[in-house]
């Protein structure tokens, strides 16, 4: 349904500027530089100008365009949308982004009725208004109208963001860039006007580019929105992960009720009980959000909860136990048998039980013997590997083991910190090979635990779905 | 789909089902709750504790009342006939003192359920999430420890398991310190059954079953109390 919104071939841009710094000359700049696709520009004051060392020619309206137009970007001040909009209409476009605030969020409901209208007559899938648009790395498709030099865009990759808030939307993308964290579809979906927060995670779940949806949401506006968005997300979550952060999370419960359950019960416990009911993940930051996503893109599946924990260091061991223990994971001791085989082959003063702590002596090939014996096994679903490589045995090899042990299929997440090149290199090695890495025992255990949570969720629909065929 | 019960209410214009009516409501979803009848006279209670069998609770009905226990309004375990009397002038004494305003239209006269652990289950509308449902911990203590867990109605039966395992109280219906496990199946049963009459009963505004009781494993569960504020209409 929403396929020409994200991968359009042609893009009209409704109040284009060859003004620098405004809102239509950055959309823009950004489409005539990287989008394949034509980009007719549209503003009534301009006949042809040149921008960027080339000729560039304006419509007078979006009317004039003779080719077919399949998004309309609209940038005009919102008294003008209705009737821009009513023009693309005629026009026959198939979406509109609706960049322009000053409706509902400004005390303009009138206005944004207006639009709703409009889009409704010619049947134009409206996003926005107040957003900041869409990112589609894949098909360099950026109505994004902040520079790049301030707000940096990922690269290409397979995790999604819907988001409600379109400052938020930026700072994760230029945050997500620096990072080079593949972030290659972002949508910001502003007031909610038109294109639904429930319509984007169907269209976004049903992209072959994307394996990992996360979901910025401050809150609902319709009735039933509730309802809607439960029935998708727990059709399309058997397919893909959803992660969802929600912000405002006051307990501001409402007032003047006469029972205990409505005293108590803040917006904020509604969207839990939803997420939890529709087989979202959540997340209780964007950080946080995003270490979940990594680690559900790059690993497969448990098939349970117990968790190996590998270390050279006995201190972020504890701290990675206590946080598994909490979050409900398991961390069973190592079976007699191997045990003994391992005491054999690891250093003397080496602790041989889960956590497994080769201690500040560890050699790669210490990682190696223990993830070989242990993680085949049906003892354990996952490991939990804390490389600190500044100790003196360790060297870019361990990356190579880690990165092998994926050959066993089940899930694994390293920590390690530090900042000398030595450590980055590491780092990255283990990061290009599917291997996320993290710097602390917390986050790591909390992408962890996002893993097997997906795999109950997975494992709750299939038993549904069995029940209902 | 609303049932005559709720119709009845919403026809005279009423916002709260009486304790009568909210109880009869909740058995006709299959929702076990301890016998009881109204009386409205002191012979009345005893007649109605006689044939109910001992011990019972005995309970002020008043439209303006909606927290009994804050205005003495409840007498519980009452062993026998002359107990019923006693009870009976109490409630009507502490109701004329701590209530003036309200109008008395008698008591409601319940077979006592033996202890067990105090749950809450509830309901509320709200406009952008529908009808949500509501599990946690019971009894007096409900909103100072906040231990509950909601969904959007209608629930199945996982959405009900789950929201049982998630609270902390779930410890409670294990077998907690020696306690013996107490009847999740019927807990389970209870959740899925009241998600259906709050989705079949849109008029429903608000509703607390509290508490429901959680007997020993096999032994059932029980809807002490219940409340159910309706949308004027």
């Amino acid at each position: 349904m929403l396929k020409k919104l994200l991968y359009p071939s042609s893009v009209a841009v409704i109040g284009a500027s060859p003004k620098p710094g405004s809102v239509g000359y950055v959309v823009l700049e950004n489409l005539l530089s990287r989008f394949k696709g034509a980009v007719y520009p549209v503003n009534p004051k301009y006949d042809e100008v040149e921008l960027w060392g080339r000729k560039v020619k304006f419509f007078k309206s979006v009317l004039d365009v003779q080719e077919p137009v399949d998004v309309a970007v609209i940038a005009t001040p919102a008294p003008t949308v209705p009737k821009v909009l009513d023009e693309a209409g005629r026009k026959g476009v198939a979406a509109a982004i609706v960049l322009s605030g000053g409706f509902a969020e400004a005390g303009n409901a009138a206005l944004e009725e207006q639009v709703v209208a409009v889009a409704r007559q010619y049947g134009i899938k409206v996003l926005g208004p107040n957003c900041i648009g869409l990112f589609n790395a894949f098909a360099d498709f950026d109505t994004v109208f902040l520079s790049s030099e301030r707000a940096g865009r990922p690269p290409r990759g397979p995790l999604a963001l819907i988001s409600q808030s379109g400052a938020v939307t930026a700072a994760i993308m230029d945050w997500a860039a620096r990072r080079g964290l593949g972030l290659g579809i972002v949508v910001s979906y502003g007031n909610e006007a038109g294109v639904t927060v429930t319509e984007l995670v169907e269209a976004v779940t049903d992209d072959s580019n994307v394996r990992v949806v996360t979901l910025y949401l401050e809150g609902f506006r319709y009735p039933g929105e509730a309802r809607k968005l439960l029935e998708v997300a727990r059709k399309v979550a058997a397919r893909k992960p959803i992660i969802a952060y929600k912000a405002g999370r006051g307990r501001t419960a409402q007032r003047a009720v006469k029972s205990h359950v409505a005293a108590m019960a803040g917006s904020y416990d509604m969207y839990r009980g939803l997420f939890s009911q529709a087989g979202i993940i959540e997340a209780s930051s964007v950080r946080e959000m995003f270490d979940m996503a990594k680690a559900l893109a790059m690993q497969p599946i448990p098939r349970g909860s117990r968790v190996l924990v590998v270390t050279d260091s006995g201190g972020l061991a504890i701290q990675a136990v206590d946080v598994l223990e909490e979050l409900g994971l398991e961390i069973p001791e190592l079976p007699e048998s191997i045990a003994r085989e391992l005491k054999r082959e690891l250093l003397p003063f080496a602790t041989v039980s889960n956590p497994v702590d080769l201690t500040g002596s560890a050699t790669d090939e210490h990682y190696k013997i223990v993830l070989d014996a242990l993680l085949p096994t049906a003892f354990f679903d996952m490991a939990l590997v804390i490389t600190l490589v500044q100790v003196p045995g360790l060297t870019h090899n361990l990356a190579d083991y880690i990165t092998a042990a994926r050959r066993y299929g089940k899930p694994i997440a390293v920590v390690n910190f530090g900042g000398s090149e030595f450590v980055i290199k590491f780092e990255r090695a283990l990061e290009d090979n599917g291997i996320p890495v993290y710097p602390t025992p917390e986050r790591a255990a909390k992408a962890l635990w996002a893993l097997y949570r997906y795999g109950e969720v997975r494992r709750k629909i299939a038993i549904a779905e069995a029940a209902a065929a | 789909m609303t049932h005559q019960i709720v119709a009845r209410a919403v026809a005279d214009g009423r916002s709260k089902l009486r304790e009568d009516e909210a109880l009869a409501l909740l058995r006709a979803y299959g929702i076990p709750v301890p016998d009881f009848t109204i009386a409205e006279s002191e012979e009345g209670a005893v007649k109605a504790a006689d044939q109910i069998g001992y011990p019972v609770a005995v309970k002020v009905i008043s439209p303006q009342i909606v927290h009994k226990t804050d205005v003495g309004g409840v007498v519980l375990n009452v062993a026998d006939a002359q107990g019923v009397r006693e009870a009976f002038r109490r409630l009507l004494e502490g109701v004329k003192t701590k209530a003036p305003y309200a109008d008395v239209e008698g008591v409601l006269v319940q077979k006592m359920v033996p202890r067990g652990v105090e749950l809450i289950i509830g309901a509320v509308y709200d406009e952008i999430f529908g009808h949500l449902i509501a599990f946690g911990l019971g009894g007096i203590y409900t909103e100072l420890l906040r231990d509950f867990t909601m969904r959007v109605a209608p629930i199945d039966e996982h959405d009900a398991w789950e929201m049982v395992r998630e609270v902390r109280a779930y410890r409670l219906l294990t077998g907690f310190r020696g306690m013996p496990p107490r009847d999740i199946d019927a807990i389970v049963d209870v959740l899925i059954k009241f998600s259906r009459l709050v989705t079949e009963n849109p008029e429903i505004r608000e509703a607390d079953l509290n508490p429901v009781i959680a007997l020993e494993e096999g032994r059932g569960a029980y809807v002490v109390d219940a409340r159910f504020i309706l949308r004027p209409s």
